[in-house]
């Protein structure tokens, strides 16, 4: 009788059944893919009632949602900061949501609301600061008080885009270093970074959303959750699933659920989640067995600030996990930004649970969308970028003499002439700034005041982009070179200005 | 294991001609580990790691000689903030963090030349990395 229901499919029911008898088998992951290679998938489908998965990584997405109670004389809060953090009011009166990327207005980039999440869970007090304009039901104008997650009436984690099913391995094209929320990028393809558990990952095991969707009931930051439902930007077509998400705080613990610092970049929030996934089928028995050599993801230059930055190719997790990757035909060393150790834990503490009859599996009311797709924003402002604004450059040779090269700055009105070889790659700049100091200091040679170390733009760089990196570096133009560094024009703060001022 | 003290020897275009960590190792007959240099004509930086009880001799002999002589911070890990993502482990020019067997990142402190480099220390997103003096007998 029991071998006929096998044969048929498991139910959740029947796996509750046995979670609560003690004869539950589980696994997780990387064991289940060890059992299959090692036997087959029928047989460790009919070994096997549960596989537990686990991820542990920056999900900017998310935050807490917290109430504190009313005060007395009562306030109906208008903007809020939790250690100086600032939170946003999204509902009534003392409701206030925990943004993770929100950072503090005295240390920002270095602490955040995803810091500040930590460190209730931590049971550390946290001050609140509180401003309203008052009224007559709500007179109270300011607020000045301290908390610990006892304090507060609901705390709980409401997260819009979690659990990535894989992410891109992300590097740099560009000259100069650049911080970016996939990490610190060295210049010239010279590091790579990537994120995920790869075969550990929650929905790479059910891929098709079998057994995931609103009230799927899952591990999230040490305690039980719940999925609510398909994430913000959920792709199902390109392998990029998320998932929406509920987890009670205060029954969580710092072990699994972290603030995160991006230099230049801002805060995030680190999430430890794991997702049981009953083996209901033979399908998802060979599904959960699934290798990292079979997860491949895309290399993108993040050197290019565009929404569809360039793909340098495809690489497996195997070959991320390995920590180098080839880019350009040369190896480069790659970093994780979450933590297979941790990921490893998670899967490892779920099946605990679940062997100990603690935490039993919910059927989902409603499975993930898998025909959803992710669109780009509509934009119905005109989007200036370099080479609608950029103009012809004036060029010199490195050997022209300085005299020369004074004489066309003259002739041709301009501050800056690029310096390139005779294939027209660029060598340096040189402004008229340059000369006169040259002229001062008695230099004659123009390779003695060029400068060598010239940033440069692109043709397809947006003109907020271009502008941005002219602030940085203080200087009032950039050449413009194609892919070969050939000069192809010149831009220059004024005629950014003339454009903004049209 | 003698206890070492690490010193940073800063040459400018200058003095960077001349042989002065050799004359300064014949002169003392004190031998001293060169961890990294990056040297050119222009001058550069040379790390050492000297016996911790010649470290102030060692000193006076290279600042006698006209070179800057520092000594350069070292890397402390925060094991209990460090939740071992790996996002240092790409960016350190010479191999000092690995991972073990369970995937926990490792640092290996004599490879680490601390202060000159110190690429780890703001991308770590648990800020468990610090650039911190040396604990030194005799400070200066």
């Amino acid at each position: 009788m029991a071998a006929s229901k096998i044969s048929n499919g498991r139910s959740i029911a029947e796996i509750n059944q046995k979670i609560k008898s003690g004869d539950v088998q589980v696994l997780t992951a990387e064991e289940m893919r060890k059992l299959v290679e090692s036997s087959d998938v029928e047989v460790a489908y009919k070994e096997v009632d549960v596989v537990t998965t686990g991820t542990f990584g920056a999900m900017c997405s998310s935050g807490a949602i917290i109430n504190l109670g009313h005060s007395d004389p009562p306030i109906k809060i208008q903007r809020a900061w939790l250690n100086d953090v600032e939170v946003s009011h999204p509902g009534a009166a003392v409701d206030l949501y925990i943004g993770a990327t929100m950072m503090s207005d005295t240390q920002p980039y270095e602490y955040g609301g995803g810091h500040v999440i930590e460190d209730l869970i931590a049971g550390k007090e946290i001050e609140v600061r509180a401003t309203s304009y008052g009224t007559d039901c709500y007179p109270r104008t300011k607020l000045d008080t301290t908390i610990t997650k006892h304090d507060l009436n609901q705390f709980y984690l409401l997260n819009f885009r979690n659990c990535y099913q894989r992410y891109v391995c992300a590097t740099n094209s560009r000259d100069e270093m650049i911080y970016t929320y996939m990490g610190k990028l060295l210049p010239r393809f010279r590091n790579a970074t990537y994120s995920g558990a790869g075969a550990l990952n929650p929905l790479m095991n059910d891929p098709d959303y079998e057994t995931i969707g609103v009230g799927t009931r899952i591990f999230v930051g040490g305690a039980q959750g719940y999925v609510i439902g398909e994430g913000t930007q959920h792709d199902p077509n390109n392998r990029f699933g998320t998932i929406m998400v509920r987890g009670d705080c205060k029954k969580m613990s710092p072990e699994f659920i972290r603030g995160g610092a991006f230099t230049k970049y801002g805060t995030s929030l680190y999430i430890g989640m794991g997702i049981p996934i009953p083996m209901l089928n033979e399908g998802l028995a060979k599904k959960t067995s699934l290798r990292d050599e079979e997860i491949f993801t895309d290399i993108v230059d993040y050197g290019v600030p565009r929404r569809g930055r360039p793909k340098l190719g495809e690489v497996s997790y195997a070959t991320l996990k390995s920590g180098e990757v080839t880019i350009n035909d040369r190896k480069i060393r790659v970093s994780s930004l979450s933590s297979l150790k941790k990921a490893r834990k998670i899967a490892e503490t779920l099946k605990s649970w679940i062997e100990n009859g603690t935490f039993y599996l919910s059927a989902p009311a409603e499975t993930l969308p898998t025909d959803s797709v992710c669109n780009p924003m509509k934009q119905t402002g005109e989007i200036a970028f370099v080479n609608s604004v950029a103009h012809e450059a004036v060029i010199c040779r490195v050997d022209e003499g300085i005299k020369a090269v004074a004489q066309r700055i003259i002739s041709k009105s301009v501050n800056h002439v690029v310096v390139t070889d005779k294939s027209g790659e660029i060598k340096g700049i040189v402004t008229s700034w340059d000369l006169t100091r040259a002229i001062a200091e008695g230099k004659s040679r123009l390779v003695d005041v060029i400068t060598k170390k010239v940033f440069t733009t692109r043709p397809d760089e947006s003109l907020e982009a271009a502008s941005r990196k002219m602030a940085q570096h203080h200087i009032s133009a950039l050449p413009v070179i194609d892919r070969d560094k050939k000069v192809v024009g010149l831009i220059t703060s004024e005629d950014i200005s003339k454009l903004r001022g049209r | 294991m003698k206890k070492v003290d690490r010193i940073l020897l800063r040459f400018s275009e200058e003095n960077v001609a001349e042989p002065i960590t050799s004359q300064v190792i014949l002169e003392l007959g004190i031998p001293m580990r060169i961890v990294t240099a990056t040297v050119n004509s222009l001058g550069g930086d040379i790390l050492l790691e000297v016996p911790a009880v010649h470290v102030e001799k060692v000193v006076q002999a290279f600042r006698k000689k006209g070179v800057v002589v520092k000594f350069p911070m070292l890397i402390e890990v925060d094991y209990d903030k460090c939740f071992d993502c790996g996002a240092c482990y790409a960016l350190c020019p010479v191999d000092a963090i690995s991972f073990d067997e369970e995937h926990s990142v490792v640092f290996d402190e004599k490879k680490c030349i601390g202060s000159p480099c110190g690429l780890c220390v703001d991308a770590c997103p648990a800020r468990a990395i610090k650039l911190v003096e040396q604990q030194r007998n005799h400070p200066k």
